[in-house]
């Protein structure tokens, strides 16, 4: 079953509401919406089991400890915890001085796993809130030359900069940073609509 | 929007035994206080504090700027006399410089180079006046700086005749006991 639960304005005023106030059913609930996404990312960049783990926990640690400095009006709550999550995972991707093995381990799950959606049949995964973003993601990333889309992968999910691009695909500098423009142009219109929406 | 990126990667459900654990980190970890107020607390105390110095020296510029006004106020004055009177304190040459102002009855003087007071001793200034010697002005010196004095003559003091300084007691003496500095006359 999949659902896309989108909170209304107020919704989303009032969990941050409780957020702030240190309800502690509000995190909870935060975590029930975003813990497999926070996980996803985590697993992604680290390829690691454990590590994700610890990843997920430091994400809802900060989350809590930091709700404050979610600016309400810059976007709703999933991207800036995403991006909690992307952070700490390439931070401790980084500190363990694993970039070139956990590289290998990613480009190795990667031939496994594909850049393809997951599907419904094959993960109990598809009934987590959001599911129809994950498809919406993947389709926005599909319709991207192959170019561009592998450039915006090496980006975000392994946290390279524009010249370790360059180094590793071989490509100029400047082709790796246009790739990167046009790609994130296409990818803002193509996602515009989810600034109104929260898993 | 690129945060929404994130989506991409394929849901993974934690471990159930995770939630617990991982709420408990949380709610067991202090929240961390928001920049911005210490940071306005911050700037206010340093506001307030760099006020008050501001406000002091403002008050202390106010202040040199009326003392330099009524001294060239007064030196402005058609009836104002100008008398220069040397004097040597314990072996120092210095002098004083007199300016009287006989239409307001005001006066100033400076002294240059006079030895500091022994303890418990300060200069004296008098008004020698057709009925006697009249306190104008009391001087202790520590050091060995110029000082500026202004005084009003006392309105019952009657026409100066000159001007004298005596070493007397810190606290000052009704009429003058101590060893003379010099006496002119106007």
């Amino acid at each position: 079953m999949t659902r896309l639960e989108r909170l209304t304005e107020e919704e989303q005023r009032g969990l941050l509401t409780r957020l702030r106030a240190r309800d502690e059913t509000a995190l909870a609930e935060l975590y029930d919406r975003l813990s497999p996404w926070v996980l996803g990312v985590a697993h992604r960049i680290l390829g690691d089991a454990d590590e994700a783990d610890e990843v997920l926990s430091d994400v809802f640690v900060q989350v809590w400890r930091r709700i404050d400095q979610h600016d309400a009006s810059r976007g709703p709550l999933t991207p800036w915890v995403l991006s909690i999550a992307r952070n700490r995972s390439l931070d401790v991707l980084r500190r363990r001085g694993r970039w070139r093995r956990k590289v290998a381990l990613v480009e190795a799950e990667a031939k496994v796993e594909g850049d393809e959606p997951a599907t419904s049949a094959d993960l109990a995964e598809a009934s987590v809130p959001g599911w129809p973003v994950h498809q919406a993601v993947h389709q926005a990333l599909g319709a991207l030359p192959e170019e561009q889309r592998q450039t915006v992968l090496l980006a975000y999910f392994e946290g390279l900069s524009h010249s370790e691009i360059a180094q590793r695909t071989g490509d100029p500098l400047g082709t790796v940073k246009t790739r990167l423009r046009l790609a994130q142009r296409k990818l803002e219109e193509s996602l515009r609509y989810l600034k109104d929406w929260t898993a | 929007m690129s945060d929404w990126l994130g989506m991409a990667a394929t849901p993974r459900s934690p471990r159930p035994e995770l939630k617990a654990r991982i709420l408990a980190r949380a709610y067991a970890t202090p929240r961390r206080p928001l920049a911005w107020p210490l940071a306005v607390a911050a700037l206010l105390v340093l506001g307030l504090a760099g006020g008050g110095v501001l406000w002091r020296r403002v008050t202390k510029l106010q202040s040199d700027l009326a003392a330099t006004r009524d001294t060239l106020g007064l030196l402005r004055r058609p009836g104002t006399r100008v008398v220069t009177v040397p004097v040597v304190t314990n072996g120092r040459p210095g002098g004083l410089t007199i300016f009287a102002d006989s239409l307001s009855h005001r006066w100033l003087v400076t002294c240059h180079n006079l030895t500091p007071n022994g303890p418990g001793e300060a200069y004296q200034l008098w008004f020698v006046t057709e009925r006697g010697m009249r306190t104008a002005a009391l001087m202790p010196m520590d050091q060995p700086n110029p000082m500026v004095l202004a005084f009003d003559l006392p309105p019952d003091a009657g026409r100066v005749m000159g001007l004298a300084m005596s070493v007397e007691p810190r606290e000052g003496s009704v009429e003058p006991k101590g060893p003379m500095v010099f006496h002119v006359d106007l």
